[in-house]
């Protein structure tokens, strides 16, 4: 059968030549003339189908796409109307396709699809092509829908700090139960590099090229659910068929691109939302993120559109799976769990028997779960793990009961509702009987004394963070700028050991013994525990600190120190969060100092972005002691 | 900069950057590799979207590979094996409790009706132990295996054909 197909096949293809190859001027002529009077050029479905933005201080635009060949004219990246004439153009070419090119028809899909719209191509004098593994490309994903599926911050990994988005492709036959057989388009730093330096310098500066990939959603999920612990929102985008196809058109078009990958706003959440935006003509969701894109924002551009959202579906993590389970057994299950999986009782233990078989079953279930993710996080303290999660299943497998593992609700609060990621404050405080003004901004995303709605529990990510403040006394300055602040609290219990750590550099006032308070720039970091109240209102926290610091008023020009801190956060409803503390830190060598601390900090939120800030303290520093409070109001935006 | 820079690759660079390169094995051809690696087609696949990403190819898939995915899309008669090896843990473990979204997809990628759903899902319980004979048991064995209870059930033998 297969030879008489390719004769078949190859005769077509042959007949099919005789029509293509030569350029049609007197009609392309005509083409660029109607594409000219229609001004199609300036059109958003042309600016963005070319990936184009305004300059930021010339007049004018300019492509976002990298890679030369996305763009036909040699000067396409800076000018649409050459673009889209010398798109027109290259649909004239002879270029067969095969596994190693295809026609520019087929290569820019999308803007051949809109053009013709436009311009009604007569098929005669510009003959179209059948672009197959377009077509093969488009049948094996069958789409019907689009999500935007949002993998919640995993605060150990530099480009998903934020979280991490992609898009689904939902097939006609799957449904709630399958779409693990979906395909995903992610957007994602393309790079092997192992040295996390390098990593980051490349990444901050556009160093590393960022393309899309396709692959099975199923992968997406082991990664993110199972390897990585981070719950997955899915948003079911309610769009028509002939959107969808637009996307994905467009999708094809950018699978051979890349762009230079900045993390802060050329990153993933960008790129996708370059890419969604060409469902509808008037849909507009990249515009706002001109300086930096905050994955979650991206949810928000799509969910600010209010009927662009159809379904939301939330998907816990395999950590959050294992926290449900247990909170369905009781004290002696639970302690039979943690027996289990350590090995410290075997499988086969007359103790199982004597539960009743629904108890036994979600005994097993959770033992297996929690020696997955065990096994995941890479603990290895209990020999053959693999083996021991096997006779867990195969016990289950033996119990005649349906799972017990209920239905996990998903949090209160989705991550696009969650306060807004850039924060902005007015203050008024004392400070050794001073008075004082303040403004602060922070570029993003959240501290552990704002709302957690939204947000991971207990992870700080300041990026960016300015304080100015003005003294009675008439001197104005810069009080703290903190670029980077990281905070890790993650409580342990029995079943968890997570590490809290910090890490925070930036310039602030130190006092130095001759009573000046210059700006030192401080490096700060720790390492310790977070322990939690079974309702989650109280996080208690102990780490041990490491400082740094570096200015010439100091003594040798640095001072090195460590010591630790300790604090407790308390939840008083859902409004009120008190923050208490205690630090001192022994600077032992260059400037010598022994600095205390000792405050109170406590938020009331007043609607969703919107929040009072009062702070207490008294510090100790260079053998001397004051007493500061600040009053703020806090606005997210 | 040269500070911040420092700060960030110290506190959070480190796991993500290593796993990309561990990840980064690529290629998947036909009927050797997927079989034969432990680790796995799924880490590989990925490591062939990601990998080469010249003008000529879409979503960076070689066409000089004889790999599992066209363009991006995962060739037919690799799905169920390729599924099968991805998501192993997750499978037995639906399994075992003879439900769950793992075995449902399992399910239609082999085309299993809704009528012989629950025949399926009873089925797949009932043998956990017998298709996933060891921890380490290979993804070509686990379809061996379930080939052959499927072929022992006269309802659900036809469906061994997608396998």
């Amino acid at each position: 059968m297969r030879p008489i197909c390719l004769i078949i096949f190859a005769t077509l293809s042959l007949s099919q030549d005789l029509a293509f190859g030569a350029t049609d001027n007197a009609y392309l002529a005509e083409l660029v003339a109607k594409s000219r009077q229609l001004r199609l050029a300036e059109r958003q479905e042309w600016l963005k189908l070319g990936h184009y933005v305004p300059n930021l201080i010339s007049s004018g635009v300019h492509g976002l796409v990298d890679s030369p060949r996305f763009y036909n004219a040699p000067d396409g990246k800076g000018n649409p109307q050459s673009e889209l004439e010398a798109t027109l153009a290259s649909f004239y070419s002879d270029i067969e396709e095969s596994n190693e090119q295809q026609n520019p028809q087929c290569v820019f899909v999308a803007r051949f699809e809109w053009l013709n719209e436009q311009l009604a191509f007569d098929p005669q004098r510009l003959p179209r092509r059948i672009c197959k593994r377009y077509q093969q490309w488009h049948a094996a994903l069958n789409p019907d829908g689009l999500t935007l599926v949002f993998a919640s911050a995993y605060i150990n990994s530099p480009s998903s700090m934020y979280g991490h988005p992609l898009v689904r492709v939902d097939a006609k036959d799957q449904d709630e139960h399958t779409r693990l057989l979906a395909y995903a388009i992610t957007f994602a730093a393309n790079t092997d590099e192992s040295n996390g330096l390098a990593f980051a310098v490349n990444g901050l500066f556009g160093g590393y090229p960022g393309a899309f990939s396709i692959l099975p959603y199923y992968l997406k999920v082991r990664e993110y659910s199972d390897l990585e612990n981070r719950d997955i929102w899915e948003y079911q985008l309610n769009l028509s068929q002939e959107e969808v196809d637009r996307v994905l058109r467009h999708a094809w078009e950018l699978g051979p691109v890349y762009y230079q990958y900045f993390f802060f706003d050329e990153n993933c959440a960008y790129h996708l939302l370059g890419l969604l935006q060409v469902a509808r003509p008037e849909l507009e969701l990249t515009g706002r993120f001109r300086w930096w894109a905050i994955p979650s924002d991206s949810v928000r551009a799509i969910t600010d559109h209010p009927d662009l959202v159809k379904k939301v579906v939330y998907r816990p993590a395999s950590a959050t799976v294992v926290r449900h389970g247990l909170g369905g057994l009781d004290k002696p299950e639970r302690k039979l769990v943690k027996d289990l999986s350590m090995k410290r009782v075997a499988v086969n233990d007359p103790v199982l028997g004597i539960l009743p078989a629904e108890h036994a079953a979600a005994v097993l279930e959770t033992s297996q779960d929690y020696v997955s993710y065990r096994r995941a996080i890479g603990k290895d303290d209990v020999a053959d793990p693999a083996g021991l999660a096997r006779e867990l299943l195969t016990a289950r497998s033996r119990l005649d009961v349906v799972a017990q593992t209920a239905q996990i609700p998903p949090p209160k609060v989705q991550p696009d509702q969650g306060h807004r990621s850039s924060r902005v404050a007015l203050g008024a405080g004392r400070k050794e009987g001073r008075g004082f003004q303040e403004l602060s901004a922070r570029a993003t995303y959240h501290d552990i004394m704002d709302a957690d709605g939204g947000y991971a529990r207990g992870a700080q990510i300041e990026f960016f963070s300015l304080t100015l403040r003005h003294y009675d006394s008439g001197k104005a300055q810069v009080e703290r700028f903190i670029p980077v602040n990281i905070l890790s609290l993650t409580p342990r219990d029995v079943f968890f050991q997570s590490m809290s750590w910090k890490i925070a550099a930036g310039w602030q006032r130190v006092r130095t013994p001759d009573g000046n308070e210059p700006l030192v720039f401080s490096l700060d970091g720790g390492a310790g525990g977070t322990w939690s109240n079974e309702a989650d209102t109280v996080l208690w926290y102990a780490l041990l600190d490491g400082s740094s610091r570096h200015d010439s008023a100091l003594a040798n020009g640095y001072a090195l120190g460590a010591g630790a801190s300790v604090g407790g956060l308390l939840d008083l409803g859902q409004r009120w969060r008190m923050h208490g503390y205690v630090r001192s830190l022994r600077y032992f060598l260059g400037q010598r100092d022994t600095t205390r601390a000792l405050g109170l900090e406590q938020r009331i939120a007043l609607g969703r972005d919107i929040a009072l800030r009062v702070d207490v303290a008294r510090n100790r520093e260079s053998e001397r002691s004051y007493n500061s409070g600040t009053a703020s109001i806090l606005y997210y935006f | 900069m040269k500070k911040l820079i420092a700060v960030l690759s110290l506190a959070v660079a480190f796991p993500s950057a290593v796993m990309a390169a561990q990840d980064n094995v690529g290629g998947c051809g036909v009927g050797s590799m997927v079989f034969k690696g432990q680790s796995g087609v799924g880490p590989q696949v990925l490591a062939v979207t990601t990998n080469g990403i010249s003008g000529n190819q879409t979503f960076g898939i070689s066409s000089g590979t004889l790999g599992c995915t066209q363009d991006g899309a995962v060739r037919s008669n690799m799905k169920a094996a390729l599924f099968i090896d991805s998501n192993r843990e997750q499978l037995a473990r639906d399994m075992s409790v003879g439900s769950g979204e793992t075995l449902a997809s399992l399910s239609h990628l082999l085309g299993v009706e809704a009528k012989d759903q629950a025949a399926f899902n009873r089925l797949a319980k009932d043998n956990m132990a017998r298709i996933f004979t060891t921890e380490s048991v290979a993804t070509e064995q686990v379809i061996v295996a379930l080939r052959e209870v499927l072929a022992s059930d006269a309802t659900l033998s036809r469906y061994q054909a997608a396998l």
